[in-house]
């Protein structure tokens, strides 16, 4: 099976290896966008750092908002396994991503067996369209509030439980707050895909007033469990979560600045080094950027200059992968290792630079 | 490849050698002086001292608070990036290749991150994975988890709680057991919001001290080399210096090591019921001879505070500064990040003068040891400012000159005349922390020894000369020359792997199924997660 390919010809791996390597080094300025697991990740970042290039995430968006939020305000924050076995009350904030169903279709069922004694109370904080009423099975109570989005619905819940006024009207406000009281370990579940900064810290500032008195917390559900699984990686190797470049030789972060899609859309990246270790449609090659694409393929990707085939992680070849299950980072054991590591395509890559090369840009 | 450091002054507490002379290695090992042999290489340690390399048995230096406190702090890490070694930030350590670089700069070798919660083990070892040059440990933390609080709630046998112990030390590869604020993590996801030796766990029935004796037996009776590492109730609160010393007497006989003392050395006397208890903490460990402690320094500046003990962290978060904080409750235990600035005023300097009554009135340095608590007390790299205020009284005294003299007066520091000698230095960095954590390979000089070794240049300027070691070598290749890098290379985790029991795993897997839906694996890793080579090293338990 083919795994490599120069432009639309099929090249033995080291050989695209090399024209990747020769890419990066005379690139100006390079941009990678990853989505790979947590090996692929550190080995992204140790290319990244010798050629001078920037690192986002595939779709970063939400990472992003997530990572920012705690930057700016920090929170409170349960873990998945304690929040199955403990929480008596859920509150989704916002809609339930797809990719998270099974996982809060389980939560939803299971019942806590420590401490509050084995039930468990099911609301979502969101507007109505779309919202389910049912969860495996189970009621969903939905608070909306006409008119608004999620920030200004979760706005007026604060605002309400905190015996404030508001002028408008939030659905089952009253069965909410009785709840709220009667609950010995309310948990909210939010994630960056649909809440933005704003909505997230609001939900921390509604928790942290219940903490006053009594417990509560949040879980976060990532919205991408490879992109978070690159925050963290990127965060103790490099002090930073991503959208953080290594132009100047030393890691800066900066949210605007490293946004791979900006840096293309505006000509200032010439290189984009595409890492998807779950494939998918290739982005269009960006005007006078050349593109380098590391992907789960068997074909080359369209517009490539580069293009190396990899496995999907922890389904291809064994990984390390962050998990929304228990909230840290797993083994993944593959059932057949039957394709590359993004890790040891980067490493063939790195293995191809010139001794001690600079950052060019 | 034979090496010879050649006319150092050789400071080896252990084998009783002290003096001018040279050191032999021989590939990772130091060796006896060979009769006729030459050296590949030679090195000139004239006007130097000469130690096996430090080991720091008490440092957050990996895993999942450590990185959720760099997520919190970008900032410290700008300060860091722009403008290198002048912001009191600049060397916080806080990636983990700067950890690595910068302890090896000042001849530490191996350091031990001592709060491993056992559901994230792998992330802590890929962090410490990515550590260089240095070996690095981990104490893994029990003490608020629902399976052992289960057990001792249902009178389960000792041998199933040892049992239960060591697959947990077996399977997170620990070096040792920690417990935190035993019970307090529990009891605050029951809105409780204080918590002391004597008091129950809601739910469980369990006191916080029938938590600590059941882990020191298990400790003790696995053969485990480390004793249990206790971080004890109370820890910050006036009048702490009550809890420690009830720790202390509970130790009964049998080994306790209690960590950062410092954060307990706090009486309630004066007019703002916040004094120290050093001197008398200090005389009761003194008098307890099972007893080990290490400091939990308090340097003044800019740190972050990095603790499982949940419950101290959230009573803790309205001092944060800069205004944000992280507070995790997690399987078991959890975790808060407060950042916080330590400054001249009256309480940081109680704290400050209270850590440095322990090191100077606890007599036998083979029990005392030498932390900040990381970062804590304040970044491991206030550690030369900290062997010099120990090994100069004059330097205290400058110090003390721009603090209140009402907190002083509130202590007995600046009546203390002792200064460290290097003898001393080295017992506590080198010898009695390699005993102390089972590691017979390191902490001396002897021949058979790993050769980590550091060559510091003596002069006046004690800071200095801790700062940047003149030679390091570990496992007998040169890493540092003059305080900088000459060599990366990747060190291993210390751990012990005692074999697990299998109908504890049984029990353990049927367990995980039950009560979290998942099968043991996602618990646990097999060594290939880490992608090195050799990622481990084994420590021997007792006999
Ligand atoms: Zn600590």
């Amino acid at each position: 099976m083919a795994v490599a390919w120069i432009g639309n010809r099929e090249v033995p791996l080291a050989r695209a290896a090399k024209k990747a390597a020769e890419l990066l080094v005379s690139s100006r300025c390079p941009v990678f966008s990853l989505d790979t697991d947590v090996h692929g990740t550190r080995a992204a970042l140790a290319l990244a750092a010798r050629v001078g290039a920037s690192c986002d995430y595939v779709n970063g968006e939400a990472a992003a908002r997530e990572a920012a939020v705690i930057a700016a305000s920090g929170g409170m924050f349960i873990l998945p396994g304690e929040a199955r076995r403990r929480a008596d009350m859920i509150v989704f904030v916002g809609e339930i991503p797809e990719s998270h169903r099974a996982y809060v279709e389980e939560l939803a069922i299971s019942v806590p067996d420590l401490a509050t004694g084995g039930k468990r109370g099911l609301f979502l904080i969101g507007a109505d369209r779309g919202a389910p009423k049912r969860l495996g099975g189970r009621e969903v109570t939905l608070l909306s509030c006409e008119g608004t989005d999620l920030a200004g619905t979760l706005a007026a819940v604060r605002a309400l439980c905190a015996g404030r006024k508001v002028t408008a009207e939030v659905t089952n406000i009253d069965g909410f707050k009785g709840a709220l009281a009667e609950a010995g370990f309310p948990v909210f579940l939010f994630g960056g895909g649909e809440a933005d900064g704003l909505t997230l810290e609001m939900l921390q500032g509604l928790v942290s007033d219940i903490n006053r008195r009594k417990r509560a917390s949040t879980l976060h559900l990532p919205a991408s469990e490879k992109a978070w699984g690159a925050a963290l990686t990127s965060t103790w190797t490099t002090g930073f979560p991503l959208r953080t470049g290594f132009s100047r030789g030393y890691p800066e972060h900066d949210p605007w600045r490293w946004n791979a899609g900006r840096m293309l859309d505006a000509g200032e990246a010439d290189l984009h080094l595409w890492l998807s270790a779950t494939g998918g449609e290739a982005p269009p090659a960006a005007a006078g950027a050349s593109l380098i694409a590391v992907a789960k393929t068997a074909r080359p990707a369209v517009g490539a200059d580069v293009t190396i085939a990899v496995g999907d992680p922890g389904l291809d070849h064994d990984a390390v992968s962050y998990s929304v299950r228990t909230g840290t980072l797993a083994a993944v054991a593959a059932r057949s290792s039957s394709q590359l590591p993004a890790a040891a395509v980067l490493r063939a890559i790195i293995a191809h630079l010139p001794e001690g090369a600079e950052a060019p840009c | 490849m034979l090496t010879r450091i050649s006319g150092g002054e050789i400071v080896d507490p252990l084998n009783g050698r002290s003096g001018t002379g040279d050191l032999w290695i021989e590939d990772e090992t130091i060796v006896e002086p060979p009769a006729s042999r030459r050296p590949d290489a030679t090195f000139d340690a004239s006007g130097c001292i000469v130690m096996a390399g430090a080991i720091d048995i008490h440092s957050h230096i990996g895993g999942g608070n450590v990185n959720t406190a760099r997520l919190l702090l970008p900032e410290h890490y700008a300060a860091h990036a722009s403008r290198p070694a002048v912001t009191p930030l600049s060397s916080l350590g806080w990636t983990a290749f700067e950890t690595g670089r910068l302890y090896a700069r000042m001849g530490f070798t191996t350091v031990v991150e001592p709060a491993m919660s056992p559901g994230s083990a792998l992330h802590t070892h890929l962090e410490l994975a990515d550590i260089p040059i240095i070996d690095k440990a981990t104490l893994a933390i029990l003490g608020n988890d629902d399976f052992l609080l289960s057990m001792i709630r249902d009178d389960a046998s000792s041998s199933m709680i040892e049992d239960y112990v060591a697959w947990t030390v077996a399977s997170t590869r620990a070096l040792g057991v920690k417990v935190i604020n035993a019970g307090a993590a529990t009891a605050f996801k029951e809105n409780v919001r204080t918590f002391s030796l004597d008091d129950v766990v809601p739910s469980y029935g369990v006191s916080s001290r029938r938590i600590v004796k059941t882990l020191q037996a298990a400790v003790a009776e696995l053969g485990i080399p480390h004793p249990l590492h206790v971080h004890c109730n109370n820890l910050g609160a006036p009048g702490a210096a009550e809890t420690a010393a009830a720790t202390i007497a509970a130790a009964e006989g049998v080994p306790l090591h209690l960590a950062h003392l410092q954060f307990y050395g706090y009486g309630t006397e004066g007019s703002r019921k916040f004094s120290s208890a050093g001197a008398r903490l200090a005389e009761l460990v003194n008098a307890t001879p099972e007893i080990t402690i290490d400091i939990g320094q308090v340097m003044f500046g800019q740190t972050v505070t990095i603790s499982s003990d949940v419950m101290r962290q959230f009573s803790a978060r309205g001092g944060a500064d800069p205004r944000k904080s992280v507070i995790i409750d997690g399987d078991g235990n959890g975790g808060g990040i407060v950042p916080y600035r330590y400054r001249k005023d009256f309480y940081g300097s109680v704290q400050w003068a209270v850590g440095l009554e322990l090191f100077l009135l606890i007599d036998d340095p083979w029990r005392v040891f030498f932390t900040t608590d990381h970062p804590n007390g304040a970044p491991f790299t206030a550690y030369p400012r900290l062997f010099e205020l120990l090994m100069r009284k004059e330097a205290r005294r400058e110090v003390a000159e721009g603090l209140p003299k009402r907190a002083l007066s509130l202590t007995t520091l600046p009546a203390i005349e002792r200064e460290y000698s290097f003898e001393e230095v080295a017992i506590m960095t080198r010898a009695a922390p390699a005993k102390l954590l089972g590691l017979a390979d390191r902490g001396h000089l002897g021949a058979g020894a790993l050769a980590d070794i550091a060559v510091y240049r003596k002069q006046d300027d004690v800071a200095r000369m801790f700062e940047a070691a003149a030679l390091v070598f570990k496992n007998g290749e040169l890493v540092v020359r003059d305080g900088e890098i000459e060599k990366y290379r990747w060190g291993r985790a210390l751990r012990l792997n005692p074999s697990p029991d299998k109908a504890m795993v049984r029990r353990l897997e049927a367990y995980h199924q039950e009560r979290y839906g998942l099968s043991l694996d996602w618990f646990t890793f097999p060594d290939w997660a880490i992608a090195r080579e050799n990622p481990f090293g084994e420590v021997p338990c007792r006999a």
